[in-house]
């Protein structure tokens, strides 16, 4: 089977867009990627579009019809946060299997304004009746399992915000680009407790997409910027006791995570960059540990250490990541990789992790499916 | 469900209310593997096995798995709450609203009570009223 190269990556400005559609944002993002491969959309063989939210309004097709019909087959993607790393991975089986040499990978959102979470009920809404099915309390409470087993602090916590707010104030695509030192992220709203709202993800719009290539196309255009795709895994949550009453970040992650590290042949220490899924601060902690980054228990000290943080052993979230990046949910899951792509290749300018060569990208859908890529320099 | 006059409705899934007006949670439990499920299924989650798990009356004590104080919700609810992840004792699972707790005393593993409620009085629009459940501490207020 032929190994699957990244040729073309790129994203808009997360942000807000209220005067354009999110079909139209996927569109621009396509063309950055195409341009940046040095390809056009008649030599995309299949479109594979991302969207949360808008999946089933055909995005794929709704964004050739801007910028080329040209009548390839078009795969829609919904899968909850893990939707861009869904349409990424449905786009490397589609070239490990032979039969497209090269194909376009987009995804694109408008995120819905306000708190996301919960879903229609019978009777009474249970918000608050029943605990709270909001986001940011379904990930305090995973973050208060932490702090439960190991002692970690809300300043632990608080200390992924500074590090990836710092990121981003070097990230020009970035939503939010401005330094949060511990003290005001603590003091912050307290959103639901150990979660203050410095702590959560940035709601925001955003579109970024890939070009996907067979070896063979990669060493027809030069792999001078090529980018090889090591591993692609993709799960669903394994039964845990508590799931899904409690929501588990974990052992979805952790399957998907050995999977990636089997199919690539290397283990965590061999990673250079990588981007999880930060929806909150909580989540980074926990996925430290999911990704094999540090012991069971160790997430708190390793984010003390500044281990993770741009000038540490191993970056992660160098982009800003979801907390101020911003997470478009359908976009996450191509945007992080096009950040480990743009780190690999030596261009990712004031924030670049000096002499990265292998870099992971980890998504985690709520319902749950996670996605995990490794990459490599070519 | 049908619904019988002045017998209050379920205010979420897992309460079954008898036609006395009498409320218990239900859970689930396969036969073959012993794990426990809010919701019935065709199947057992956990181990595949292919018979529906069977309903059981569930235990109304338990512990403190996990929590958040809520200090924002959406727009509307009050807070702050107690949003709580309660293993009961019989290896059910529930999530639900801890009640009448000094927030210092929140701790994994804190002995909790399961106590029905009207569902904050909420009725259907014919009129007919909820009845609903929160968790206070076991040895009353913390």
């Amino acid at each position: 089977m032929s190994d699957v190269y990244i040729l073309g990556a790129d994203m808009i400005a997360f942000g807000r867009y209220p005067d354009r559609s999110y079909y139209q944002l996927g569109a621009e993002a396509a063309l950055l990627a195409l341009a940046d491969a040095g390809l056009g959309v008649r030599d995309m063989q299949a479109v594979y579009a991302s969207s949360c939210f808008n999946a089933q309004s055909m995005l794929g097709q709704k964004v050739l019809k801007e910028i080329g019909q040209t009548g390839v087959p078009c795969i829609n993607v919904s899968n909850a946060c893990a939707s861009g790393a869904t349409a990424v991975r449905e786009g490397w089986i589609g070239i490990k299997s032979g039969i497209y040499d090269a194909v376009l990978v987009i995804g694109a959102e408008k995120n819905p304004r306000g708190m996301l979470g919960g879903a229609p009920h019978d009777g009474p809404p249970p918000e608050g009746l029943f605990g709270s099915e909001s986001m940011p309390a379904v990930f305090a409470e995973a973050g208060m399992v932490h702090a439960s087993a190991y002692g970690t602090t809300i300043e632990q916590f608080a200390q992924v915000a500074v590090k990836n707010h710092h990121h981003a104030t070097m990230n020009p695509k970035a939503a939010y680009r401005k330094e949060t030192p511990l003290e005001m992220v603590l003091e912050s709203e307290m959103i639901a407790d150990p979660l203050t709202k410095l702590m959560c993800s940035a709601n925001v719009d955003g579109a970024a997409a890939l070009v996907l290539v067979s070896e063979k196309k990669a060493r027809e255009m030069g792999v001078g910027r090529a980018v090889r795709i090591r591993a692609s895994a993709l799960t669903s949550d394994p039964y845990e006791p508590r799931n899904p009453v409690m929501f588990d970040a974990n052992s979805v992650t952790r399957l998907a995570a050995t999977q990636a590290y089997e199919m690539a042949g290397l283990g965590p220490d061999a990673l250079d960059i990588v981007e999880l899924h930060d929806c909150f601060a909580t989540a980074e902690i926990l996925h430290y540990e999911n990704l094999g980054l540090c012991g069971e228990g160790e997430a708190g000290r390793l984010i003390d250490s500044g281990h993770t943080a741009l000038g540490g052993k191993q970056p992660v979230n160098v982009s800003g990541g979801l907390l101020s990046k911003g997470h478009p949910i359908g976009a996450t899951g191509v945007a992080n990789i096009v950040e480990i792509v743009e780190h690999l290749r030596g261009e990712a300018g004031e924030r670049q992790v000096e002499g990265a060569r292998i870099g992971l990208a980890h998504v985690l859908g709520f319902g749950a499916a996670s996605g995990i890529h490794i990459l490599e320099k070519a | 469900m049908a619904k019988t006059a002045n017998v209050p409705l379920p205010a979420t899934g897992v309460i079954r209310v008898a036609e006395n007006g009498a409320a218990h949670v239900e859970g689930f439990r396969c036969a073959a593997c012993n794990a426990a499920f809010t919701e019935p299924t065709l199947a057992c989650r956990a181990c595949g096995e292919p018979v529906p798990p069977a309903p059981f009356r569930a235990a109304e004590t338990g512990k403190l798995w996990t929590w958040s104080i809520v200090r924002r919700s959406y727009p509307g609810i009050d807070v702050p709450f107690v949003s709580a992840i309660v293993d009961l004792d019989d290896g059910l699972t529930v999530k639900g609203t801890l009640r009448d707790v000094d927030h210092d005393a929140l701790a994994q593993g804190l002995a909790v009570r399961l106590v029905y409620d009207d569902a904050g009085g909420a009725t259907d629009k014919d009129g007919t009223p909820y009845i609903g459940f929160h968790f206070v501490p076991a040895g009353g207020e913390q």
